[in-house]
């Protein structure tokens, strides 16, 4: 059965197809499919537990997976099946690589508390991508000019607040340039009043037309922002459509309780 | 009533100090750079490879120096080997004082948050970098406390190598005491030259655990 | 390289005659430090101000002297004062005198480890001081303190070989003897070696079964 959202007649930036994941003896993702075009943003939704983060961390190769491949720009990530079908985890260099042009955003920001904000941008583009300091420090200002922080460059981050340093991990995932970006319930560990800041970084750079994958809790976002909603319960994708449509009629049972308890919490 | 044997010859005793802190420096220089590699070993190597790491932690736990110190001088001539003691003496120290610090090394890399290590291959960082501008930076802070007092105790521990008969402050405390038989004085002398040395280190070590407190 | 086994059995009433004497010493050594190291805690933890800081400076000072100078300053000192200590108490009084204020140390970490929400919530129901320490403090210290006492204990047997240098017949003296006699210095270090492993084995072990015991307890 399919389960992949695919517009029509445009070709995938990115391609999941029959990802399953155990942890130990626990099956957590169970034969996940999942396709985003370029400049498609999909938000995942779901309860805790159903896989959603594991699925992203799988994206960009943080997490190893058993079965499935993923296709990336036109090419297989993370594995390459040999010849009698035997599957071999590829080499450092090129993981590295495919991560190079993926970027995330975590929940908890993850910034590299000793070194000052500028430096947690330019450090990957240097190093990793090979670009000379003076560009890649150009554009990192650049980058805290669009994120709102362009005075901040020389704080470090233990100096920031929560929504300061999560907009800095966004420009610092963005200096590298990514084909897609990844979002890990980035507003989760925020304080509610700075939540707003964020969502307004993210809606910006899905307006510019960035391609990317959204696991989050914040509905009403989901809903203004991403072309496609993902709905994950118990490590499967159970339903997938736009926004819409999926939240005004949902047509599994699952959903339907999914959104009624969260109506029920935020009383909408 | 002054202490007259010992302020006689206090000139010499600092001259033993010297050699001491030389016999420190070197054996503190050998075991840092054992720790650091037997430290990655124990977190990044192949299984095989940490047993015998796990294997050397235990010898090195289980053994009294002194054993180690009686062993190379005893057995060393036998194979053939002629090693200057000095130089015995510091092989000896750093070797089994490279598992101390390997330990305190590995335990400030393991204890970086898992999502400093996420953070940094999510940017696509291969683990050389990561570890070069990523997790050595942040696991030295960390360490540096409990460094230094590891360091306090091997200056401690070069004490052992008098019973060797090399030279250092210990030896020549004990030749001190057979020339003018004021022992109290003498070794009281030796253990404040000693303290001078270990309580400045002690001291900073307590002032860098505090700092460590505010970073993260 | 070929090792002399009969050399070993053959020698091995004197091994154990080095053993009994380490072993000794070292018994003795741990149990007067814990004693020690006990009144030296409350000292360091009394609310009066010199007590605490008289402890402190002791603890400072044993900490940061090596063991080995306390011994000869001990035994050197006492005989030229005509009070002739021997080795084996010379060295008894150094270890003790030193590892009681290490473990003056772990006794207070320890207890100071124990949450200060606890007493306060002993203090709440209506508890003494006293019956809050024993109730509530000490038990839980008592556990946490296993680890490190263990490792100090592990510390006192290889420190006993220390007292080969102020003439007593334990485990190293031996050793050292026998080598220069007999120049079997490859057998004789090895099957030190190997007994002195057994020993901090036996202490590691028991410890790592005392903390898997009382594991509930933290």
């Amino acid at each position: 059965m399919s389960t992949e959202p695919v517009p029509q007649g445009v070709a995938p930036l990115i391609e999941i197809r029959g990802l399953s994941k155990r942890f130990g003896r626990t099956q957590v993702l169970h034969d996940v499919s999942l396709t985003v075009t370029k400049g498609q943003t999909v938000a995942v939704i779901g309860p805790s537990g159903s896989g959603k983060t594991t699925m992203l961390r799988c994206i960009n190769l943080l997490e190893e997976f058993e079965e499935g491949e993923i296709v990336f720009d036109g090419k297989p990530i993370g594995y390459h099946s040999g010849p009698g079908g035997r599957r071999r985890r590829l080499p450092e260099r090129e993981v590295a690589a495919t991560r190079s042009d993926i970027g995330i955003v975590f929940q908890s920001f993850n910034l590299f508390p000793h070194m000052t904000v500028l430096r947690n941008i330019v450090a990957a583009p240097v190093r990793v991508k090979g670009i000379d300091r003076i560009t890649a420090e150009r554009v990192a200002r650049e980058l805290l000019d669009r994120v709102g922080l362009a005075d901040k460059a020389s704080e470090y981050p233990m100096r920031l607040s929560g929504g300061q340093q999560q907009r800095v991990a966004i420009a610092r995932a963005l200096a590298m340039q990514p084909k897609l970006m990844l979002f890990d319930e980035v507003t989760s560990a925020l304080d509610p009043e700075l939540v707003g800041e964020v969502l307004a970084v993210i809606k910006q750079l899905a307006e510019d037309g960035m391609s990317m994958v959204l696991v989050t809790h914040e509905m009403q976002f989901a809903r203004d922002v991403a072309h496609t909603v993902v709905f994950m319960a118990e490590g499967r994708i159970v339903e997938h459509g736009p926004p819409r449509t999926l939240f005004a009629n949902p047509q599994s049972d699952r959903l339907r309780a999914f959104l009624r308890r969260y109506r029920e919490a935020y009383l909408l | 009533m002054l202490p007259q044997a010992l302020i006689h010859n206090f000139a010499y005793l600092l001259r033993g100090a010297e050699f001491t802190l030389l016999l420190s420096a070197g054996s503190i220089a050998l075991s840092t750079a054992i720790g650091v590699g037997v430290a990655l070993l124990h977190v990044f190597a192949v299984a095989p490879i940490r047993i015998l790491v796990e294997l050397y932690l235990f010898l090195a736990r289980g053994i009294p120096l002194l054993i180690l110190l009686f062993a190379m001088y005893y057995m060393l001539p036998y194979v053939g080997i002629d090693l200057q003691p000095t130089i015995g003496g510091i092989l000896v120290i750093g070797v089994y004082y490279g598992a101390f610090m390997s330990q305190v090394f590995r335990a400030a890399i393991l204890s970086l948050p898992k999502n400093q290590w996420d953070a940094a291959r999510g940017l696509g960082m291969r683990r050389s970098l990561m570890l070069e501008i990523v997790i050595f930076p942040q696991a030295f802070r960390i360490a540096a406390a409990p460094f230094v007092n590891t360091c306090m105790q091997l200056i401690k521990s070069t004490s052992l190598v008098s019973i060797i008969g090399l030279w250092e402050l210990t030896m020549a405390g004990r030749e001190t005491v057979e020339r003018t038989l004021a022992p109290f004085q003498i070794f009281a002398g030796v253990a404040l030259i000693y303290f001078c040395l270990c309580y400045s280190l002690a001291a900073y070590g307590r002032q860098l655990e505090k700092r460590m407190r505010y970073v993260h | 390289m070929p090792l002399d086994v009969n050399f070993i059995l053959r020698n091995l009433p004197l091994f154990w005659k080095g053993l009994v004497v380490t072993v000794e010493l070292s018994l003795l050594a741990i149990g007067l430090a814990l004693v020690w190291g006990l009144v030296v805690a409350f000292a360091r933890m009394s609310p009066r101000w010199p007590l605490r800081t008289a402890a402190a400076a002791y603890i400072e000072l044993v900490r940061d002297t090596p063991v080995l100078v306390q011994m000869y300053f001990i035994y050197f000192g006492f005989s030229m004062a005509g009070l002739g200590l021997t080795g084996f108490v010379s060295g008894l009084l150094a270890l003790s005198l030193q590892n009681g204020g290490y473990i003056a140390e772990i006794y207070r970490a320890g207890i100071e480890s124990v949450s200060v929400k606890q007493v306060e919530g002993g203090k709440a129901l209506g508890m003494s001081y006293w019956d809050v320490m024993s109730l509530v403090v000490l038990p839980q210290a008592l556990v946490r303190v296993i680890p490190p006492l263990a490792n100090q204990f592990i510390v006192v047997i290889k420190d006993t070989s220390l007292v080969s240098a102020i003439a007593v017949a334990e485990l190293t003296q031996i050793g050292k003897l026998l080598t220069e006699r007999t120049a079997a210095s490859y057998e004789v270090f090895l099957t030190i070696a190997v007994i002195y492993l057994i020993m901090t084995g036996i202490v590691s072990g028991l410890s790592r079964l005392a903390e898997h015991r009382f594991a509930i307890y933290y």
